[in-house]
């Protein structure tokens, strides 16, 4: 089963696609993905509901966060009513320490995307502040990346021994896809994902045209 | 390029629109926005830029352009960019757009919009609403 | 650096109108743009066209005295131009009077590869000499507060 982990909707501020048109887009291209999972920026999006898109284009449609921390973004799967109150999701400098722990004691699985970017990325702060325990699977395919930013993800991930994901990081209806994750396991719902991820039975897909 | 000959999907034709410093010029003179960092390379480079930059609405008309050739006789309802990464003048971008969603009753397309540098990075992201009589 | 209490200043200035701007089309940098971006549209580049208006971006570079309100914070970093959007609502046509109104629509903060932002958009509001809107423009001017790393 394949799903794009990391894509964000008109409900995060730079973000430019409505749902719906995900969905026709990944039906019309033939896109081989099973579903997605929205990560909208620094927030908990309770409110949306896309049961009626699952139904209408037999996709998985889930949702997460992508919350900013000391040592770059994090994926959040899982996020519960115990997580939200844990720590602040639209804070930029949350403790990433912080945000790991909440998640494993809340139920939820948190994750380091785009690690090899500046600024922004895991290994940057790592080089600098050293590595933080409790991170063990990082997003090595990021479909925003610029040249170079995956390949040092994908090296560093290995160096430390992370598992690997993917994710399109789409922000506009043509770019969910281009990258995404593998899955070993059927997925239903967010607590099945949350357990795949925790089970490791996964691997990052590039799903890219060849240019 | 009537609404009905519209589908979802369409890519519009790419296009490697010209952005020499001569373009730049006549642009930052219709637009009031004579600046250093726009048309002086050397200028630029001593601020930490890669060079002169094409101003971020310049990019918007290079989309608005290709739209326009794309659909003759169509018009723009919006246009709706971020500016991700420098333009630098003289280089060679690439813009490119996509058909997202159509509507019948209202007779509009909603169209991906994208600047990508001749480094192959991404420049500029947008959308526009674009209605058809 | 001591960093800004964006709470406050969004409880302060969000929906303030701060500045008001009145301009005139001329068809010579209505030509010039639309010629620049590389249009070839005759509605944008030729002034005898029946439907002659300005390029659909054109407002996008009306700006105010003021791009921001007189006692608005100073926010320390490097200015970067993170945007705009246009919304057209009717053709600006040459000779058009413009009257724009600005205000302060949004302000909040984000980290990127360019390190820690702080993000204000200005929304500019263009009505004609009839009275017609024409135009609304988002501007989305970023503060580049600090590297992180």
């Amino acid at each position: 089963m394949i799903l794009d982990l990391h894509t964000h909707s008109i409900r995060s501020d730079d973000g430019r696609a409505k749902v719906g048109n995900y969905c026709q887009w990944i039906r019309k291209k033939q896109i081989p993905l099973d579903g997605f999972v929205l990560t909208e920026h620094r927030q908990w999006d309770d409110s949306s509901d896309y049961r009626h898109l699952e139904d209408e284009y037999g996709l998985v449609i889930l949702k997460a966060s992508e919350v900013e921390t000391d040592y770059g973004h994090v994926l959040v799967f899982g996020v519960n009513d115990d997580l939200v109150n844990s720590f602040d999701f639209a804070k930029i400098d949350n403790p990433l320490p912080e945000v790991l722990e909440a998640a494993e004691r809340c139920g939820a699985f948190a994750a380091p995307c785009h690690p090899g970017r500046k600024n922004v990325g895991l290994f940057a702060h790592y080089d600098v502040k050293g590595p933080v325990e409790g991170v063990h699977t990082v997003e090595v395919l990021n479909g925003g990346s610029i040249p170079g930013e995956d390949e040092l993800s994908v090296e560093r991930a290995a160096e430390h021994g992370y598992r690997s994901f993917g994710g399109s990081d789409s922000h506009i209806v043509s770019r969910i896809g281009f990258c995404a994750t593998e899955f070993e396991d059927n997925i239903g719902d967010i607590d099945d994902l949350v357990a795949a991820l925790q089970g490791g039975r996964f691997a990052a897909v590039n799903l890219r045209e060849p240019v | 390029m009537r609404y009905e000959d519209v589908d979802l999907g369409d890519e519009l034709p790419s296009e490697h629109p010209d952005i020499s410093m001569e373009k730049i010029l006549i642009f930052t003179e219709a637009a009031k926005m004579k600046f250093p960092r726009f048309i002086d390379h050397e200028f630029a480079r001593a601020e930490g830029l890669p060079g002169a930059l094409v101003p971020g609405i310049m990019s918007q008309g290079l989309l608005a352009a290709m739209i326009h050739r794309w659909a003759p006789g169509c018009r723009i309802r919006s246009l709706d960019t971020v500016f991700r990464a420098p333009l630098v003048v003289g280089t060679t971008p690439t813009v490119t757009g996509a058909v997202t969603d159509t509507d019948d009753e209202a007779r509009t397309a909603e169209i991906d919009l994208i600047v990508t540098s001749e480094e192959g990075r991404t420049s500029v992201l947008g959308t526009a609403l674009v209605a058809f009589d | 650096m001591t960093k800004p209490d964006l709470d406050a200043i969004k409880a302060e200035w969000i929906g303030t109108e701060f500045d008001h701007a009145n301009f005139t089309i001329k068809v010579e940098d209505m030509v010039n743009w639309a010629e620049a971006c590389g249009e070839t549209d005759p509605r944008f580049t030729d002034p005898e066209h029946d439907d002659f208006q300005a390029h659909p971006g054109f407002t996008t570079h009306l700006v105010t005295r003021r791009v921001l309100p007189e006692e608005f914070p100073k926010i320390q970093g490097r200015g970067i131009d993170g945007g705009k959007s246009v919304e057209v609502l009717a053709p600006v046509r040459v000779g058009d009077e413009l009257r724009a109104s600005a205000t302060i629509a949004d302000i909040y903060d984000k980290t990127g590869r360019s390190g820690t932002m702080v993000f204000i958009v200005q929304r500019m509001s263009f009505v004609n000499q009839n009275d017609e809107p024409v135009s609304t423009v988002d501007w989305k001017m970023i503060r580049n507060v600090v590297d992180q790393a």
